[in-house]
């Protein structure tokens, strides 16, 4: 069964971003709520939602034609829209009454085959179907989506005993492959998954916050980055989620848990958190939550909440103690830290960790699914299990036992919870007998493949390794994936191995970034040595190994996801193709530290431009294509977006689980491999100073109007100078190389100036752009 | 010599471009309706035309070639009509009027359509490839000024803020609005056919509801510290018009509708950053050779290309808001560059008529450094 339609029913926040998602994968969707008593325009609500949607940041859509794909209705007129859909998802209210009264009309319009599905984040699913039609019971399941649905890669999936498998199978994966889901199987059980442990965990943080006396500052740096855990910590992620919604989560938590479980022992709402809601502090929907921004004095100053006092005063950055020896020597060295923020850590953490190992099998069959489903609903990097290894089971359970905690029956035995054997990761049951972790079939990853055979060339910044069926796989794995000469001589190395034992490359990693640029702080240092001749062999070096790999004897594939930015985008100019993940976010950005692209950007950027088969003829537009892409900076919201701006070309592939990039980048690299020859090189026809010039009077006219910095102007007088083509004749065709010694040039002569300098000092220290 | 008159004129609704009604309408196909309605309404034999003058500010794309002589067959006149693209930027149809009088006086022809045309929606204001000179550009910068940088010019020349700018930005609104209420468009405007939009009648550029207030709140547009906004510029806009000129002998001959006679024409130049000063040196030639001072003009029709230039205009040459722009101007009506010459001054002789009036003038700025007028007188 495929499903190539969908209606979500319900456009509050939720249901509305669920079809923009659905959108997304490029399939139709309809977007259905209630007619407003004495509407004049019966479909206003879903209507209304659409355009927010558009507003919203950060955006729903992938691109916003997609909003074309979702067509709004009202409940009372378009039922009949659903009998040819395959999949009716509900997202209205969180009433079992209102729920089921829908549930009985869709069981009348939709087709057998059609999954209908809830969105519920706390009802169970026998409450839901409780004295529902038998062939409705069939067709039902929980589909849970995190917030917000694009970005958020969990989807918890809660099937009923009468849920028919074949549909189940359908909804898995139709999310798992067009909308980028990792489906995790929860069993009916309050909060499912993620928001059980999750919600357990926030609540532990901010009652232990304010036992112990931390500000808010030193909690969320405490109980996030340590753990591998996103900086929001708790009270950032309370303020995101919005502080109103803890007294519903709870009390629903409550009414539904059973009378021994530990969530009773903390439902506890402190005063702090009512008086804030009822003061319209209900987080970054409402006026502010635990953080604020305060813009009274025509400033942006970050607040926070005194949790004792009430009162805000101006947030400041924490250097704790404990942190510096989680640093050094390990998560564990936090968690024995004794002081305030130690104890804190360890109060938190201990009763999550062991909450969650007290719910196997209650909520999940296998630790597996729980740390599955912690990292990709809460943006953990390690789940629970993982983290509990991480720590040393042994040491944790020994500390826990000597407090008096209890001690669940999962981490009574000595073993691991995870162990490799013969290149195979497993995982422990109740028991302690191991049991090997189920993959797709078909889907490889790195990390897998990391742990059955050694790299095959490697060096501090990257590492080649051995993918299977001819195709090898180059890994950045330095800070940030940052470009460095260690980067360039391992593709340079790269290249030669493949020549002899490989048929194509794929340039691939897992980490969350595929590359934020060149290494800035290596530049830097050359600045202020004023070591031009170094400056020069850095931009010479990347220049050359991109054009080598550009012109190698065998395809090459890029498999980006996340950041590629500068030098990241750059070598994604120079591939045969790149298989994008969904979420990719790529551009020329040198100007913002004052550079242009200078490893051959500017050379493939402008020739895509000149290529493409829509631009408008003359030689002046994809010259003023390309410097408005580059000279603004412009970064793709989205991998469809990248196409739109030309950084990916239109054979581009898009991938929307990221699980599956690799898996899609070797195929596409096979595909390419056979009798594959490597591009010709392109020869360009530039207009040069006239060029220039119209750039100039754009430029400054985006000056007058404030839009353009006084260093602005300068960069883009040296950006233009690159795409016109320097002080050629239109007569006078160029080189690639040509158009490299333009880049050269463009960048030697900025780094040398005093603007350059405090724009790339401003970036490594702040980490945002200056503008000079 | 032989008198040269208007004997006709009509244009196609005037809408905002990229975004209007006729954004789908090739520029060819628009200029070519509009002059198959000219035809009509004038009911002139098509045989005895001698010339399609056409003016166009950015020939070039589907305003490429010449388009003059294209649009002969697109609007079905006789192969034996001539044809000619004419570019004086914003004064280009007003310059195919006066070289048509020009000919007509010379003996070179009897009758002339004289049109003009802008999709700024299919061909963008610069063109598709603009390519400055080099040398002229580093000796001679402001050769290449942008329109908007001159009307902020003239606002701080004249001391024109912006309140100033906007209440003249409402008036035009209202007066169009109004004309627009009392039917005074319909007469003029030729139904264009368009693939989307169906049958367009309206003109689409006129806000009723534009106030001072609403105004206010809108960012300047060319300068960061500058007076000039979006409401008080006058919008990119898709359009043509055209007018039928021949000399008087064949309108009487002919039966033709007599608008108004040219009575004389001029053109001058000024530094380009101050451009909008343009219709004050050249109303004041054609007045002079009209042997007329500006006290004997009853109808104006000065083209609003920004509100701070025409303020500056109205400084030099005092002209009472009762003669000036009865129907409204450029910023309320809209402004398709090489189509408004035709339109103000085919404008202008109907005003005559329909006022009852004597003398007209036609005046507007042109990109560049320069201005043109014509002076129309009625016909008793």
């Amino acid at each position: 069964m495929n499903i190539n339609k969908v209606a979500v029913i319900g456009a509050g926040v939720m249901g509305a971003s669920i079809a923009a998602h659905i959108s997304n994968a490029g399939i139709p969707v309809f977007l259905l709520d209630i007619v407003p008593k004495d509407a004049s325009n019966r479909n206003v609500i879903a209507e209304t939602a659409i355009k927010q949607l558009l507003k919203a940041s950060p955006p729903p859509f992938m691109h916003k034609n997609n909003a074309k794909l979702v067509t709004p209705g009202n409940i009372e007129d378009h039922l009949h829209w659903l009998t040819d859909v395959d999949w009716v998802i509900e997202a209205i209210i969180e009433n079992p009454d209102i729920k089921q009264s829908l549930y009985l009309k869709l069981a009348e319009v939709c087709e057998e085959d059609t999954v209908i599905s809830s969105n519920t984040s706390t009802l169970p699913l026998k409450l839901l179907m409780q004295g529902m039609p038998e062939n409705l019971q069939q067709q039902f399941l929980i589909s849970h989506f995190f917030n917000p649905p694009r970005y958020m890669r969990l989807l918890e999936l809660v099937a009923g005993p009468a849920t028919r498998p074949e549909l189940i199978d359908a909804v898995s994966e139709f999310s798992d492959i067009k909308l980028g889901k990792g489906c995790v199987p929860c069993k009916d059980t309050p909060g499912f998954i993620a928001n059980r442990i999750g919600i357990y965990w926030a609540q532990c943080g901010l009652l232990e916050a304010i036992k112990q006396g931390l500000t808010v500052e030193e909690a969320d740096a405490v109980i996030s980055s340590p753990f591998g855990i996103p900086k929001t910590g708790v009270f950032g992620l309370l303020d995101l989620v919005g502080l109103d919604l803890m007294p519903h989560i709870m009390q629903s938590m409550e009414q539904t848990l059973a009378a021994d479980d530990a969530f009773h022992q903390i439902k506890t709402i402190p005063p702090l958190l009512k008086q804030m809601i009822a003061d319209g502090y209900t987080g970054r929907k409402g006026k502010g939550g635990f953080y604020r921004l305060n813009k009274e004095q025509g400033q942006r100053i970050k607040e926070s909440i005194n949790l004792s006092t009430g009162e805000y005063s101006p947030s400041e950055k924490v250097k704790l103690d404990s942190i510096k020896a989680a640093q050094k020597n390990g998560v564990q060295a936090l968690l024995a830290f004794d002081d305030k923020t130690g104890r804190f850590a360890w109060q938190v953490m201990a009763k999550t960790l062991l909450y969650a190992a007290s719910l196997v099998p209650e909520i999940a069959d296998d630790i597996v699914a729980i740390d599955q489903a912690m990292r990709l609903g809460f943006n953990w990097q390690q789940g629970p299990f993982d983290l509990l290894d991480k720590i040393d089971k042994a040491w944790f359970v020994a500390k826990a036992k000597e407090e008096g905690f209890d001690i669940p029956p999962l981490l009574e035995n000595q073993s691991k919870l995870y162990t490799v054997t013969d290149g195979k990761q497993l995982f422990s049951d109740l028991t302690g007998n191991y049991h090997s972790i189920p993959k797709k079939s078909g889907v490889i990853c790195l990390a897998d493949i990391k742990l059955q055979s050694p790299a095959i060339l490697s060096n501090a910044s990257a590492s080649l390794w051995d993918v299977g069926d001819g195709v090898a796989c180059l890994e950045f794995h330095s800070k940030m994936n940052t470009l460095d000469m260690d980067s360039m001589s391992l593709i340079r190395q790269s290249i030669d191995a493949i020549k002899t034992k490989f048929s194509a490359l794929v340039i691939h990693n897992e980490a969350e970034n595929f590359s934020a640029g060149a290494n800035l702080g290596l530049l830097m240092i050359a600045l202020q040595e004023s070591n031009w001749d170094a400056v020069s062999a850095l931009i010479n070096e990347g220049q050359q190994t991109y054009k080598a790999l550009k012109y190698a004897p065998f395809p090459v594939v890029a498999a980006p996801s996340g950041l590629a930015l500068g030098g990241g985008c750059e070598i994604l100019l120079h591939c045969d193709a790149v298989q994008a993940h969904a979420e990719l976010y790529t551009g020329l950005v040198e100007v913002g530290v004052g550079l242009v692209p200078g490893w051959g950007g500017c050379k493939e950027y402008l020739r895509r431009q000149m290529q493409h088969p829509k631009r408008f003829g003359g030689p002046i537009p994809p010259i003023s294509k390309a410097f408005e892409t580059i000279g603004l900076a412009r970064v793709s919201q989205s991998a469809f977006e990248a196409k739109q701006l030309l950084f990916l070309s239109a054979d581009d592939g898009i991938t929307m689980n990221k699980e599956r990039l690799l898996t899609d980048a070797k195929a596409k690299a096979i595909s390419l491999s056979a009798n594959y020859t490597p591009p010709e090189p392109y020869e360009y026809q530039l207009a040069g100073q006239t060029a220039q010039i119209l750039l100039t009077i754009a430029t400054k006219a985006l000056h007058l109007i404030g839009k353009a910095s006084v260093y602005d102007l300068e960069v883009s007088k040296q950006l233009s100078h690159v795409l016109s083509g320097g002080n050629c004749d239109v007569t006078n065709p160029l080189s690639e190389d040509d158009i490299l010694a333009l880049e050269l040039e463009a960048f030697l002569s900025l780094v040398k100036q005093p603007g350059t300098v405090a724009r790339l000092e401003h970036m490594l220290k702040t980490g945002k752009p200056l503008r000079n | 010599m032989k008198n040269v008159v208007i004997a006709g004129y009509c244009r196609s609704p005037f809408t905002p471009a990229n975004k209007g009604q006729l954004i789908t309408v090739r520029a060819d196909d628009l200029a070519a309706q509009v002059i198959q309605g000219l035809i009509k309404k004038t009911g002139v034999t098509p045989e005895d035309i001698e010339d399609l003058i056409l003016g166009c500010a950015f020939p070039e794309g589907e305003q490429g070639l010449n388009l003059a002589r294209l649009v002969v067959h697109l609007a079905d006149l006789p192969v034996t009509v001539a044809g000619m693209t004419i570019n004086r930027f914003c004064g280009s149809s007003m310059q195919a009027i006066h070289n048509a009088a020009g000919a007509i006086q010379m003996g070179a022809g009897e009758v002339f359509i004289c049109a003009g045309i802008e999709s700024m929606t299919r061909i963008p204001m610069g063109g598709f490839n603009m390519m400055p000179n080099p040398d002229l550009y580093k000796s001679y910068p402001q050769a290449y000024i942008s329109m908007g940088d001159t009307a902020e010019n003239l606002a701080d020349l004249y001391q024109i803020d912006r309140p100033a700018q906007e209440q003249f930005s409402v008036t035009s609104h209202h007066k169009a609005y109004k004309a627009q209420q009392n039917g005074h468009f319909s007469d003029e405007i030729i139904a264009i056919e368009t693939s989307r939009a169906g049958t367009v009648t309206q003109d689409g550029c006129v806000r009723p509801d534009c106030n001072e207030q609403s105004l206010a709140e809108l960012k300047p547009a060319f300068k960061a510290d500058g007076s000039v906004t979006a409401g008080t510029s006058s919008p990119l806009t898709d359009g043509a018009a055209a007018v039928l000129v021949c000399s008087e002998d064949y309108a009487n001959s002919h039966h033709l509708e007599k608008l108004a006679r040219i009575k004389s024409i001029a053109v001058s130049a000024c530094l380009p950053e101050i451009m909008g000063i343009g219709p004050v040196n050249a109303s004041q030639k054609a007045l002079q050779r009209a042997n007329l001072t500006l006290d004997d003009i009853d109808i104006v029709e000065l083209n609003e290309a920004f509100a701070a230039q025409s303020l500056a205009v109205l400084n030099d040459l005092p002209i009472p808001e009762h003669k000036l722009n009865l129907d409204g101007g450029a910023i309320a009506l809209g402004h398709p560059l090489g189509a408004t010459g035709a339109r103000i001054t085919g404008k202008a002789a109907s005003l005559l008529k329909r006022e009852n009036q004597q003398f007209a003038l036609a005046t507007q700025c042109i990109g560049g450094g320069q201005g043109i007028a014509t002076i129309l007188e009625a016909i008793s």
